[in-house]
Protein backbone atom coordinates (compact mmCIF):
# COMPACT_ATOMS: atom_id res chain seq x y z
CA UNK A 1 0.00 0.00 0.00
CA UNK A 2 1.85 3.00 -1.34
CA UNK A 3 1.33 6.73 -1.63
CA UNK A 4 1.23 8.42 -5.03
CA UNK A 5 0.76 12.07 -5.89
CA UNK A 6 -1.95 11.31 -8.47
CA UNK A 7 -3.70 8.59 -10.46
CA UNK A 8 -1.36 9.32 -13.37
CA UNK A 9 1.67 8.55 -11.21
CA UNK A 10 0.00 5.25 -10.20
CA UNK A 11 -0.48 4.33 -13.85
CA UNK A 12 3.17 5.11 -14.62
CA UNK A 13 4.36 3.06 -11.66
CA UNK A 14 2.18 0.06 -12.50
CA UNK A 15 3.41 0.14 -16.09
CA UNK A 16 7.04 0.37 -14.99
CA UNK A 17 6.60 -2.47 -12.49
CA UNK A 18 4.61 -4.64 -14.88
CA UNK A 19 1.80 -4.80 -12.35
CA UNK A 20 -1.92 -4.45 -12.93
CA UNK A 21 -3.58 -1.25 -11.80
CA UNK A 22 -5.56 -2.03 -8.65
CA UNK A 23 -8.04 0.04 -6.63
CA UNK A 24 -7.13 3.47 -5.31
CA UNK A 25 -8.06 4.61 -1.84
CA UNK A 26 -8.47 8.19 -0.63
CA UNK A 27 -6.68 9.54 2.43
CA UNK A 28 -9.91 9.88 4.42
CA UNK A 29 -10.80 6.24 3.63
CA UNK A 30 -7.33 5.14 4.71
CA UNK A 31 -7.74 6.98 8.01
CA UNK A 32 -10.97 5.06 8.67
CA UNK A 33 -9.16 1.81 7.94
CA UNK A 34 -6.26 2.81 10.20
CA UNK A 35 -8.63 3.52 13.09
CA UNK A 36 -10.53 0.27 12.57
CA UNK A 37 -7.34 -1.81 12.46
CA UNK A 38 -5.08 -0.09 14.94
CA UNK A 39 -6.95 2.10 17.46
CA UNK A 40 -6.88 -0.64 20.10
CA UNK A 41 -3.69 -2.42 18.96
CA UNK A 42 -1.83 -1.56 22.18
CA UNK A 43 -4.58 -2.88 24.45
CA UNK A 44 -4.79 -6.42 25.86
CA UNK A 45 -8.14 -6.96 24.13
CA UNK A 46 -6.78 -6.23 20.66
CA UNK A 47 -7.17 -8.89 17.99
CA UNK A 48 -7.01 -9.01 14.23
CA UNK A 49 -10.38 -8.57 12.51
CA UNK A 50 -11.93 -11.79 11.25
CA UNK A 51 -12.89 -12.08 7.55
CA UNK A 52 -16.52 -11.05 8.04
CA UNK A 53 -15.38 -8.10 10.16
CA UNK A 54 -12.86 -7.13 7.50
CA UNK A 55 -15.55 -7.13 4.82
CA UNK A 56 -17.76 -4.96 7.04
CA UNK A 57 -14.94 -2.49 7.73
CA UNK A 58 -14.13 -2.16 4.04
CA UNK A 59 -17.80 -1.82 3.13
CA UNK A 60 -18.24 0.99 5.67
CA UNK A 61 -15.70 3.09 3.77
CA UNK A 62 -17.09 2.15 0.36
CA UNK A 63 -14.62 -0.59 -0.56
CA UNK A 64 -16.57 -3.58 -1.81
CA UNK A 65 -16.13 -6.45 -4.24
CA UNK A 66 -13.77 -9.41 -4.52
CA UNK A 67 -10.62 -7.31 -4.23
CA UNK A 68 -11.55 -6.46 -0.64
CA UNK A 69 -12.78 -9.92 0.30
CA UNK A 70 -10.12 -11.76 2.35
CA UNK A 71 -11.67 -15.07 1.35
CA UNK A 72 -12.07 -14.40 -2.37
CA UNK A 73 -10.54 -17.12 -4.51
CA UNK A 74 -10.55 -15.29 -7.83
CA UNK A 75 -7.02 -13.93 -7.52
CA UNK A 76 -5.03 -17.01 -6.51
CA UNK B 1 -3.31 -12.59 31.24
CA UNK B 2 -2.48 -15.00 28.44
CA UNK B 3 1.31 -15.25 28.05
CA UNK B 4 1.28 -14.50 24.32
CA UNK B 5 -0.75 -11.34 24.94
CA UNK B 6 1.75 -10.38 27.64
CA UNK B 7 4.59 -10.80 25.16
CA UNK B 8 2.73 -8.91 22.45
CA UNK B 9 2.04 -6.01 24.81
CA UNK B 10 5.67 -5.91 25.93
CA UNK B 11 6.74 -5.68 22.28
CA UNK B 12 4.27 -2.90 21.52
CA UNK B 13 5.10 -0.98 24.69
CA UNK B 14 8.79 -1.11 23.80
CA UNK B 15 8.10 0.04 20.25
CA UNK B 16 5.81 2.85 21.39
CA UNK B 17 8.36 4.09 23.93
CA UNK B 18 11.57 3.71 21.94
CA UNK B 19 10.45 3.51 18.25
CA UNK B 20 12.73 0.46 17.93
CA UNK B 21 11.85 -3.22 17.79
CA UNK B 22 12.97 -4.90 21.01
CA UNK B 23 15.28 -7.88 21.34
CA UNK B 24 13.98 -11.12 22.84
CA UNK B 25 15.90 -10.29 26.00
CA UNK B 26 14.27 -6.86 26.29
CA UNK B 27 10.83 -8.38 25.86
CA UNK B 28 11.63 -11.07 28.41
CA UNK B 29 12.65 -8.43 30.92
CA UNK B 30 9.48 -6.41 30.39
CA UNK B 31 7.28 -9.49 30.56
CA UNK B 32 9.15 -10.98 33.51
CA UNK B 33 9.67 -14.18 31.56
CA UNK B 34 12.47 -16.42 30.34
CA UNK B 35 13.92 -15.58 26.91
CA UNK B 36 13.30 -19.16 25.75
CA UNK B 37 9.58 -18.81 26.55
CA UNK B 38 9.46 -15.46 24.73
CA UNK B 39 11.08 -17.05 21.65
CA UNK B 40 8.37 -19.71 21.63
CA UNK B 41 5.70 -17.03 21.96
CA UNK B 42 7.23 -15.20 18.97
CA UNK B 43 6.61 -18.30 16.87
CA UNK B 44 2.97 -18.52 17.92
CA UNK B 45 2.42 -14.78 17.40
CA UNK B 46 3.94 -15.01 13.93
CA UNK B 47 1.75 -17.99 13.03
CA UNK B 48 -1.26 -15.97 14.19
CA UNK B 49 -0.14 -13.06 12.00
CA UNK B 50 0.38 -10.74 14.94
CA UNK B 51 4.11 -10.37 14.15
CA UNK B 52 6.28 -10.80 11.11
CA UNK B 53 9.73 -12.10 12.00
CA UNK B 54 13.00 -11.98 10.11
CA UNK B 55 14.33 -15.35 8.91
CA UNK B 56 16.33 -15.69 12.15
CA UNK B 57 13.01 -16.15 13.96
CA UNK B 58 13.86 -13.68 16.73
CA UNK B 59 14.14 -10.28 15.02
CA UNK B 60 10.90 -8.39 14.53
CA UNK B 61 10.32 -7.23 10.94
CA UNK B 62 6.78 -6.01 11.57
CA UNK B 63 4.58 -5.46 14.57
CA UNK B 64 1.91 -3.65 12.58
CA UNK B 65 1.60 -0.71 12.23
CA UNK B 66 5.23 -0.43 13.36
CA UNK B 67 8.14 -1.57 11.25
CA UNK B 68 11.19 -3.08 12.89
CA UNK B 69 13.35 -1.86 10.00
CA UNK B 70 13.67 1.53 8.28
CA UNK B 71 11.15 2.20 5.50
CA UNK B 72 10.11 5.14 3.31
CA UNK B 73 7.14 5.71 5.62
CA UNK B 74 8.20 7.74 8.66
CA UNK B 75 5.86 9.10 11.28
CA UNK B 76 6.78 11.76 13.83
CA UNK B 77 4.84 11.68 17.08
CA UNK B 78 5.80 13.67 20.19
CA UNK B 79 9.30 14.27 18.80
CA UNK B 80 9.91 10.57 18.10
CA UNK B 81 10.30 9.09 14.63
CA UNK B 82 8.66 5.76 13.93
CA UNK B 83 8.86 3.62 10.82
CA UNK B 84 5.64 2.19 9.38
CA UNK B 85 5.23 -0.75 7.01
CA UNK B 86 3.10 0.92 4.36
CA UNK B 87 0.81 3.88 3.70
CA UNK B 88 -1.99 2.30 5.74
CA UNK B 89 0.34 1.68 8.67
CA UNK B 90 1.71 5.23 8.43
CA UNK B 91 -1.74 6.39 9.47
CA UNK B 92 -1.94 3.44 11.84
CA UNK B 93 0.92 4.75 13.99
CA UNK B 94 -0.90 7.88 15.26
CA UNK B 95 -4.11 5.82 15.42
CA UNK B 96 -2.44 3.18 17.62
CA UNK B 97 -0.69 5.73 19.82
CA UNK B 98 -3.78 7.96 20.08
CA UNK B 99 -1.56 10.93 19.37
CA UNK B 100 -1.30 13.56 16.70
CA UNK B 101 1.64 13.26 14.35
CA UNK B 102 3.16 13.95 10.97
CA UNK B 103 3.47 11.40 8.19
CA UNK B 104 6.64 11.82 6.13
CA UNK B 105 6.49 9.61 3.08
CA UNK B 106 6.84 9.91 -0.69
CA UNK B 107 5.19 9.40 -4.05
CA UNK B 108 6.45 5.98 -5.04
CA UNK B 109 6.75 6.94 -8.71
CA UNK B 110 8.51 10.32 -8.45
CA UNK B 111 9.93 10.04 -4.91
CA UNK B 112 8.68 13.57 -4.19
CA UNK B 113 7.79 14.01 -0.53
CA UNK B 114 4.23 13.43 0.61
CA UNK B 115 4.04 14.88 4.09
CA UNK B 116 0.96 15.74 6.12
CA UNK B 117 -0.23 16.26 9.65
CA UNK B 118 -2.54 13.77 11.31
CA UNK B 119 -4.84 15.20 13.97
CA UNK B 120 -7.21 13.40 16.32
CA UNK B 121 -9.92 14.06 13.73
CA UNK B 122 -7.82 12.63 10.90
CA UNK B 123 -5.23 13.66 8.32
CA UNK B 124 -5.06 17.14 6.86
CA UNK B 125 -6.02 17.20 3.18
CA UNK B 126 -3.07 16.32 0.95
CA UNK B 127 -3.24 15.70 -2.80
CA UNK B 128 -2.45 12.01 -3.03
CA UNK B 129 -3.96 8.58 -3.59
CA UNK B 130 -3.10 5.20 -2.11
CA UNK B 131 -2.69 2.22 -4.40
CA UNK B 132 -3.41 -1.24 -3.03
CA UNK B 133 -1.39 -3.54 -5.28
CA UNK B 134 -2.49 -6.82 -3.68
CA UNK B 135 -6.04 -8.18 -3.15
CA UNK B 136 -7.00 -8.75 0.49
CA UNK B 137 -7.11 -12.51 -0.01
CA UNK B 138 -3.41 -12.53 -0.95
CA UNK B 139 -1.98 -10.07 1.57
CA UNK B 140 -0.27 -12.74 3.64
CA UNK B 141 1.18 -14.59 0.65
CA UNK B 142 3.98 -12.00 0.76
CA UNK B 143 3.13 -9.53 3.50
CA UNK B 144 6.34 -7.52 3.04
CA UNK B 145 5.46 -6.83 -0.62
CA UNK B 146 1.83 -6.16 0.33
Amino acid sequence: MLFFRSEERVDEWCQAQGLPRRPLVRLDQLWSLALAWYANRLSPAARRPQPDEMRAIFARVGLTGPFWDPQADVFS
Amino acid sequence: MDFDIQVKLAIYQHLAETTQAPSVEEVAERAGAAPADVREAYGRLARNRVLVLQPDGVSIRMAPPFSGVPTQHRVEVDGKEYFANCAWDALGVPAALHREGEVLSRCEQTFEPINFQVHASGPEPEPCVIHFAVPAALWWKDIVFT
